[in-house]
């Protein structure tokens, strides 16, 4: 019989979890809502990410989360070139393409990765935040506190954006019609590059987040790509609010399939979750514009 | 009288809380060219797709030769002997027109070359040019598209083909073409035709028989000349009624 | 198909075969350079044999390595726990990975996955084929190797060329098939399909059946194909599930040029001997160099060049009045 207190600490850590998820796979759902492309590399920019961020926590002494403040305005910079010279030229291409050319993408940054730093993992060694927070009788790390109300904020901010700014509304009219946006005045290329920066940019942040307590390898990518578009395929195109719900689902079912099952069952879970997902959503969401 | 080759009977199709066809009703004669007209929205195309398997009626009926055949897939539909063709051309770009139109006719014999053949011959009776068929899809003009979606469709021997505002876009020598090879098809081949359409001076001079549609439903029916002067009809189109 | 292709495609092929069985002679029996040409011959039958689900068909298979694996391993269990000869062992195994080509492939048809949701499903079957395999019950963590016996039996042998031989046979039958199915009405149906499936419906095309029936004529070939790969290998494990192999043969498929016989072929053999080449000279400096190079590559065939190495042959089909195309 497993101590309800370990099944609550897990399902709580899963719900922290989750938002973290939902932070880095808003930036896959806006991509995709808007111009149809699932980035198949999505997962490896965080891993390039968590990278740099470790690189420059070891070098200055400083805690990962705050080479957040470097890494995502340079990611933000890195993703509108990668749009301009690897996206944009294949907006028109066969679906087959496009997603070869994501999956070449991804390629090249695992294997970059793996040149470089080869395949040992890295950790930042003496984070800040690694200390626990008592409730009770559960134990928080503070790390993922922090981790998780940062994402929280920062899904409220971007959905304030897209509902409240006038640029967040350009987005919402090209993602409902790419045809008619031109008309009312928007620059559709515009639209599309500072929206796929601003995706990369939030992998950059849940990276910063996630090396305050967590271990990145070349194959980290994997995990964040696969959960990111299970969440996608699951509330993805709802919006903030359908991805901070898909979220915190997906969070929750990894919690609990390491608990209930075995630890690393985690990702089987969620592997499950995407099948069954796929085999019996409503078509609609596949329907291509 | 010539027997109904297509009945169409109460269907009802919802979107959410739409009603994009209310409760419609028609047959269709063997061997007719009818037209189906009506302001946009009318539902059209919905209607259409109920037919062709695309949807599936929330209520109601379609008959085919006698044979239930609401709800079956696509292609099953084309199966039975219903073809049709498409208001947004679909075409094979990196296939030559001769093997698109062999695709068609692939339906009805497992033979490449004996199918290839045919469609040789199906391109030549509708006029295809015949220094065109091996060019490829992508490299042909919009009227060489929907002479191809025709021949495509004509290949797969229906008994009724459906045309799918085919006049759009078509200068009016290319509509008087497009016109003449219909009939061409219709008196030759025996093939019955309903014609979606919105472009009038087309569809009037080509149908026999008209059925008109607004907001999902039937609201008139009958000879071209009867139907330009019915009031119902002329209220739908221009919002008011006639002075 | 007509007498003149028939006769055109037959020409190529048996000089391709007569080639191809000259190879050994021409590295003068040297085993380790008979190794690397038969690695590279079985890619091409992986190569060529994906050519039909992704080429014809149009779909992204990522899983290709996951019908190998099963075929693979499913021929060499039978041989080692029950000494089942590979000779009928790799048709069970073809029959294994059929078996789960249509498992994966009904359901996710019949539910209209397509594109990139059916990429992320391939991809995902590869690594959770990985996870099966690495419990205790299946695999577990250890390497398996095949029984130490050699001969015609067990199709191990102490020298390659026997090997090569039989994946060369292998080839040619991957080939001809690939030749038959492009001129047949599935052939046809299947071109039409990643064309426009809407269209191909309305045609009479049943799109699913279709579909499902390349996956497996593509996985009964992998399937078939796998024991041959782990005796190339030497051993298997939870490894053989490996996600950057599965993932290259596509790629290299894509380079190719999808729907083309001879740039499937032609990509898989130059690649694979290129990347031989770079593992042996740089490859212990650069982990993964290959691999990022392939990444490269397939970025920029898909932005500039998306026919891929077909376009070559094609441009050099028409220059010798091989193709029937005018206009």
């Amino acid at each position: 019989m497993i101590d309800p207190i370990i099944v609550v600490a897990n399902i709580i850590d899963g719900i922290l979890m989750g938002l973290l998820y939902a932070l880095v796979a808003l930036g896959l759902s806006l991509i995709f809502g808007l111009m149809d492309i699932i980035n198949f590399a999505h997962g490896d920019f965080v891993m390039i990410s968590a990278y740099l961020a470790w690189i420059l926590a070891m070098n200055f002494m400083v805690d990962p989360s705050v080479t957040a403040f470097v890494t995502v305005p340079l990611f933000f910079v890195i993703g509108l070139a990668i749009y301009k010279v690897i996206i944009e030229p294949i907006l028109g291409a066969e679906p087959l393409i496009q997603i070869a050319v994501t999956v070449g993408l991804g390629f090249v940054l695992q294997n970059i990765a793996l040149a470089v730093f080869h395949a040992e993992p890295r950790s930042y060694p003496a984070p800040a935040l690694n200390f626990g927070i008592n409730i009770g009788p559960i134990t928080l790390v503070a790390a993922k506190l922090v981790a998780a109300a940062v994402s929280l904020v920062s899904l409220f901010l971007i959905h304030y954006m897209l509902t409240k700014t006038k640029f967040g509304l350009a987005i919402r009219a090209t993602s409902a019609n790419r045809m008619v946006a031109p008309l009312m005045g928007i620059n559709v290329g515009k639209v599309y590059a500072v929206v796929f920066g601003l995706g990369i940019a939030l992998t950059a942040l849940g990276a910063a987040l996630y090396m305050t307590w967590g271990q990145v390898d070349p194959y980290l990518g994997a995990s964040f790509s696969l959960l990111s578009w299970v969440i996608v395929a699951m509330g993805g195109l709802g919006g903030v609010i359908g991805v901070l719900a898909s979220g915190l689902i997906v969070g929750v079912l990894e919690a609990l399939g390491s608990t209930f099952i075995t630890p690393s069952a985690r990702m089987a879970v969620v592997y499950l979750a995407f099948f069954l997902l796929l085999w019996f959503r409503p078509r609609g969401l596949f329907a291509r514009r | 009288m010539p027997d109904a080759i297509l009945q169409v009977r109460n269907v009802v199709k919802r979107f959410g809380g739409i009603i994009a066809v209310n409760n419609i009703s028609f047959d269709v004669r063997e061997g007719e060219i009818m037209g189906l007209i009506g302001p946009n929205g009318a539902g059209k195309t919905t209607l259409f797709n109920c037919i062709t398997g695309i949807y599936t009626p929330e209520e109601g009926k379609v008959y085919f030769m006698g044979e239930d055949i609401t709800g079956l897939p696509p292609h099953k539909i084309a199966l039975k002997g219903i073809a049709r063709t498409w208001q947004k051309t679909r075409p094979f770009k990196k296939m030559t027109v001769l093997e698109a139109v062999t695709v068609g006719a692939l339906l009805r014999t497992s033979n490449v070359d004996k199918a290839m053949r045919k469609a040789e011959e199906v391109l030549k009776f509708i006029g295809f040019p015949e220094e065109k068929i091996n060019a490829l899809g992508k490299d042909i003009t919009l009227m060489d598209h929907k002479m191809v979606d025709l021949a495509r469709a004509i290949a797969t021997e229906p008994k009724l083909l459906l045309l799918d505002e085919v006049a759009a876009g078509l200068r009016p020598h290319e509509m008087d073409r497009l016109a003449e090879v219909l009939r061409k098809i219709n008196s030759e081949k025996g093939i019955t035709m309903i014609v979606v359409e919105h472009v009038m001076r087309f569809v009037m001079g080509l149908s026999e028989r008209i059925v008109v549609m607004h907001e999902g439903q039937k609201i008139a029916e009958g000879r071209p000349e009867e139907i330009a002067n019915n009031p119902k009809v002329i209220e739908a189109y221009l919002g008011t009624k006639p002075v | 198909m007509m007498g003149a292709e028939f006769k055109k495609y037959f020409i190529t092929l048996a000089v391709l075969t007569v080639v191809l069985a000259l190879v050994p002679f021409a590295l003068g029996f040297n085993q380790y350079y008979i190794l690397l040409a038969a690695t590279s011959l079985i890619f091409a039958v992986f190569v060529v044999a994906w050519n039909i689900i992704g080429g014809y068909a149009g779909q992204l298979d990522l899983a290709p390595i996951a019908y190998v694996g099963i075929g693979g391993i499913v021929a060499a269990q039978l041989l080692k726990y029950y000494g089942i000869t590979p000779w009928v062992g790799m048709f069970i195994g073809a029959g294994a990975s059929m078996l789960l080509a249509a498992a994966i492939g009904y359901p996710t048809f019949r539910f209209g996955i397509k594109e990139v949701w059916y990429a992320l499903l391939t991809a995902s079957l590869v690594v959770i084929l990985n996870n099966i395999a690495h419990l205790p019950q299946f695999l577990g963590s250890l390497d398996h190797y095949l029984p130490a016996k050699t001969g015609w039996y067990y199709l191990i042998f102490t020298d390659y060329q026997n090997l090569y031989y039989v994946i060369l046979a292998v080839l040619v039958a991957t080939i001809a098939i690939n030749l038959k199915i492009s001129n047949s009405k599935t052939g046809y149906y299947l071109r039409a399909i990643r064309e426009d499936e809407l269209a191909a419906e309305a045609l009479g095309i049943d799109v699913r059946k279709y579909k499902l029936k390349a996956l497996m004529t593509y996985a009964g070939i992998m399937g078939f194909t796998g024991y041959l790969y782990i005796v190339l290998q030497g051993t298997y494990s939870y490894h053989t599930f490996d996600s950057p192999t599965s993932l290259t043969i596509a790629i290299m498929g894509i380079i190719g040029g999808l729907g083309s016989v001879a740039g499937a072929f032609t990509s898989a053999i130059f690649l694979k001997t290129v990347e031989e080449y770079l593992r042996s000279t740089i490859g212990a400096m650069i982990p993964g160099l290959y691999l990022l190079i392939y990444g490269i590559l397939l970025i920029v065939v898909g932005i500039f060049k998306p026919e891929g190495i077909a376009a070559l042959f094609n441009w050099v089909k028409k220059k010798i009045g091989f193709d029937r195309r005018g206009a």
